[in-house]
């Protein structure tokens, strides 16, 4: 029992992460970004490079994992992106295809199969008499601390503020005199680096493929939905929702069950509170 | 309107004789091009009309395949019998998963149907092998008919008279209203009409049409597994033979059907496996940045400039 | 004479704002209603609310004698309420007559495929509000503001409307489209239409209704004539200031 408790803790915590990267487009370019999974994928790929294969110390392989994500976020939307930006079906289409292509590429580049990924801290704690990994302990401390750090950024910095300002009415912050163009670039970079620290751990959580930029997806949609778009908090919640959802069924039910129970929790609640639990905008 | 049915008869005059000058792998081939022809088309009808993009469509494709399987596998229920079971369970299956969904935005039902695929594709795989056959899948399933020739007429008309069918279905009021509810759904709504009932009417259509084709295709086959059936790579096919081909007009997904798979086809011995996708991706990528509206509307352009310089030559230096 | 549309005590909170607050007022069978207020005033958001684009906090809304609130937005439409918007909202691909054919549709999908796709009538809605012949296979990008104007109108009487609401009409319009939009409005009145229209032109608004209500941060402060409206002293200030 307290072993679910604190396992879903450590898991709703790298869930939060991956699904405030996600809502982030969502909420301020109000655009489906369907390669967001990419930048997970990226996030664990870089690392692997650069910590496995060319064994570089930790913090500047994280580092360049992180901006391995700012950089193709921005990529993404200078170049597809922005030219689209008045036609979201074609957002949703042109970044899926672009997941899809990336996937390609890194079956190419690294071969198709499955890679396991050491832990960034090997061993374990004993917390509670449970035994956890130090890794996941790792994954739940960081995310808990860039999430707490984008909250400050984006209550209390002035740009901050004016993405907060266009996630809430677009044509309103242009009209205040809001750089529309750079406040979408520090968003895109910042998913980008949200995705690619999730990437990481995620990466060691589970392990690396060329398919797993679809997974983060799924967890990113389930808190959209069950949360609602426009508030982190919404987010936070949503995500221990999903992530105790997901530990007790794999841990209590049955693990091939896995995403089962999820969806049929964002089937309920889109028949019951399709704006979510706390959205903010009318469906 | 005349030109249009003339076109379409000669188009399926020639397809029919076709048999005659090919051999049975070219054969082959266009069978698998009128099954994705039906897949992109099922696909178009809802996503490229309303613009609610659907990633779920091999989930309802699989939903109809495993079903028929199943069904004459384990049960050795008859074909006419089993088939449009299948059909039906897909129809069902798939309103009660997606029709929430369908309900609110394009976006949202955008990622659902995505989530729903995924986890399925897991779900196939682990759930109760001794009935879906796990990984592997269900094989040495009956067929329908056998053969390539008799294969090939069989896929092409029924992919023939789903064309007729959703091509007039579009000409009517219909084509009109599901596109205004891409263009903006909140004036459809405020011009009278449920786009609830719109949308779920395509979606019924879409699933309807998905249906046949997966049951068809699996008796063509006489297997399924979860890796052919459930996969971003299917999904990813169907999608660009639609967009390639032209969203929104029912013969754009035929043509692009047609193109990918001869493209496949030729590319086959000079490219291999993931370079394939790539090279998808990126065509896809730049026809739909470059000419979105796909084959279609090219072929659309080449066929006025053609019905103008005919009509120049008709009428002293009259044209339209 | 029998009350059309009668709104009752609507108010409708945004975030810690109030856009609309405790607002009540009626239009009667055939009269006209200016609804007029400084910007920012709650207009809008009041045509959202009897249209059910947004939800009223508080308050209830009668049309015709009925509590509609758990109506949609195509339902009161069915019942007979349309309206435009201050952003004319074509169908960006479609002709002037096929977007009038979408507001002719009944909301019956076996009707909608089986509808005769070369119908007059929306030729004749088009032409009723002044298109001519040519324009109407013209596309929105092609049109003029006050063609965008008409077209909005002509689909929005294409619903065969009892009540009808004119969000901001005349803005963006020549002299002369002023006019000739003017003209086309008091023929539908005297055919028997109901309206209420909201615009800044008070000087074109005036002959066009019989009643005025005007609106200040979402709060009713003056109800009549138009004469009694413009000289009463609240309203002075709302747009004048103190």
């Amino acid at each position: 029992m307290i072993g679910i408790i604190i396992q879903g803790f450590l898991l709703s915590g790298l869930y939060a992460l991956i699904a405030v990267g996600f809502t982030m487009i969502f909420s301020v370019g109000r655009v489906l970004n369907l390669a967001y999974g990419v930048y997970i994928m990226l996030g664990g790929y870089v690392y692997y490079v650069l910590a496995q294969v060319l064994s570089l110390p930790k913090i500047p392989s994280f580092l360049g994992a992180v901006l391995a994500g700012v950089a193709f976020g921005i990529s993404t939307y200078l170049f597809l992106v922005r030219r689209l930006e008045d036609n979201p079906i074609a957002v949703e289409i042109s970044t899926l295809i672009l997941a899809v292509v990336m996937q390609a590429v890194i079956i190419l580049v690294f071969s198709p199969a499955p890679r396991s990924m050491w832990p960034l801290v090997p061993g374990v704690i004993h917390l509670f008499g449970v035994t956890i990994s130090k890794n996941i302990f790792l994954a739940m401390i960081v995310s808990w601390l860039v999430l707490g750090a984008l909250l400050v950024f984006v209550h209390k910095t002035q740009l901050g503020r004016a993405i907060r300002a266009v996630s809430m009415d677009t044509k309103g912050s242009l009209i205040s005199g809001i750089d529309s163009s750079k406040i979408n670039i520090v968003t895109w970079a910042l998913s980008g680096a949200l995705g690619a620290i999730a990437g990481v751990f995620f990466a060691t959580y589970t392990q690396l493929d060329p398919a797993m930029w679809v997974f983060p997806l799924i967890i990113a949609v389930a808190v959209v939905i069950v949360g609602g778009i426009g508030s982190i908090m919404g987010s936070l919640v949503a995500a221990h929702i999903v992530g105790f959802l997901e530990t007790i069924t794999t841990g209590v039910i049955a693990p091939e069950l896995r995403g089962v129970f999820t969806l049929l929790l964002i089937i309920v609640i889109l028949i019951i509170v399709p704006k979510g639990l706390l959205g903010r905008e009318e469906i | 309107m005349k030109k249009t049915l003339l076109l379409w008869a000669i188009f399926a005059g020639l397809m029919c004789l076709l048999p005659l000058f090919a051999s049975s792998g070219t054969l082959r081939v266009f069978i698998f091009a009128n099954f994705l022809a039906i897949f992109a088309m099922s696909w178009d009808i809802l996503s490229g009309y309303t613009g609610y993009i659907s990633f779920g469509h091999p989930f309802l494709i699989g939903i109809a395949g495993y079903t028929t399987a199943m069904l004459t596998r384990h049960l050795g229920t008859p074909l006419f019998l089993s088939m449009p079971l299948a059909v039906l369970v897909t129809m069902a299956g798939g309103t009660l998963f997606f029709f929430p969904a369908l309900r609110t935005r394009g976006t949202y039902f955008a990622l659902v149907t995505l989530a729903f695929m995924e986890v399925t594709y897991g779900l196939m795989q682990v759930v109760k092998p001794s009935l879906t056959g796990g990984t592997r899948g269900l094989s040495g399933l009956p067929l329908l008919v056998t053969g390539a020739i008799p294969n090939y007429y069989l896929s092409f008309f029924v992919m023939f008279l789903i064309a007729l069918g959703l091509w007039a279905l579009t000409r009517s009021g219909l084509g009109t209203a599901l596109s205004a509810i891409r263009m903006d759904e909140d004036a459809v709504k405020s011009a009278g009409l449920s786009t609830s009932k719109l949308k779920l009417f395509a979606f019924m259509l879409s699933a309807l049409v998905a249906g046949i084709g997966g049951a068809l295709y699996t008796h063509y086959l006489g297997s399924i597994s979860p890796r052919g059936m459930f996969d971003i790579n299917f999904l990813f096919t169907i999608l660009i033979a639609a967009l390639i081909g032209g969203e929104q007009s029912i013969v754009g997904p035929i043509l692009g059907a047609y193109f990918l798979t001869f493209l496949l086809e030729y590319l086959r011995p000079y490219i291999p496996g993931a370079w394939r996708f790539l090279l998808y991706g990126v065509i896809a990528l730049v026809v739909y940045y470059y000419a979105p509206k796909g084959l279609y509307s090219i072929f659309q352009a080449g066929a006025n400039r053609f019905g103008k310089k005919t009509r120049r030559n008709g009428q002293y230096g009259q044209t339209t | 004479m029998a009350k059309l549309l009668d709104v009752q005590s609507f108010t409708k909170k945004f975030g810690g704002l109030f856009a609309v607050y405790d607002l009540s007022f009626h239009v009667d069978e055939g009269e006209s209603l200016g609804l007029i207020g400084p910007n920012g005033s709650g207009k809008t958001t009041t045509f959202n609310m009897i249209m059910r684009e947004l939800k009223q906090d508080e308050g209830e809304i009668y049309f015709e004698g009925k509590e509609i609130s758990r109506y949609s937005t195509h339902e009161r439409v069915k019942m007979g309420i349309s309206r435009t918007y201050q952003i004319p909202r074509p169908f960006r691909e479609m002709s002037v007559t096929k977007n009038i054919r979408v507001g002719i549709m009944p909301d019956e999908i076996i009707r909608i495929i089986s509808m005769n796709s070369q119908s007059d009538t929306e030729r004749e809605i088009g032409k009723s509000v002044g298109f001519k012949e040519h324009a109407l296979a013209m596309y929105p990008r092609e049109l003029s503001m006050g063609d965008l104007r008409r077209l909005e109108l002509a689909r929005a009487l294409a619903t065969n409307p009892k009540l009808l609401l004119l969000d901001e009409v005349f803005a963006g319009l020549t002299v002369r489209e002023i006019s000739e939009l003017s003209e086309l409005l008091k023929k539908k009145r005297k055919e028997g239409l109901t309206f209420i229209i909201v615009s800044h032109d008070l000087k074109t608004l005036a002959p066009l209704v019989d009643r005025v209500v005007v609106v200040n941060f979402g709060q009713l402060i003056a109800d009549g004539s138009f004469e009694d409206v413009i000289a009463n002293k609240k309203v002075k200030e709302a747009y004048l200031g103190k």
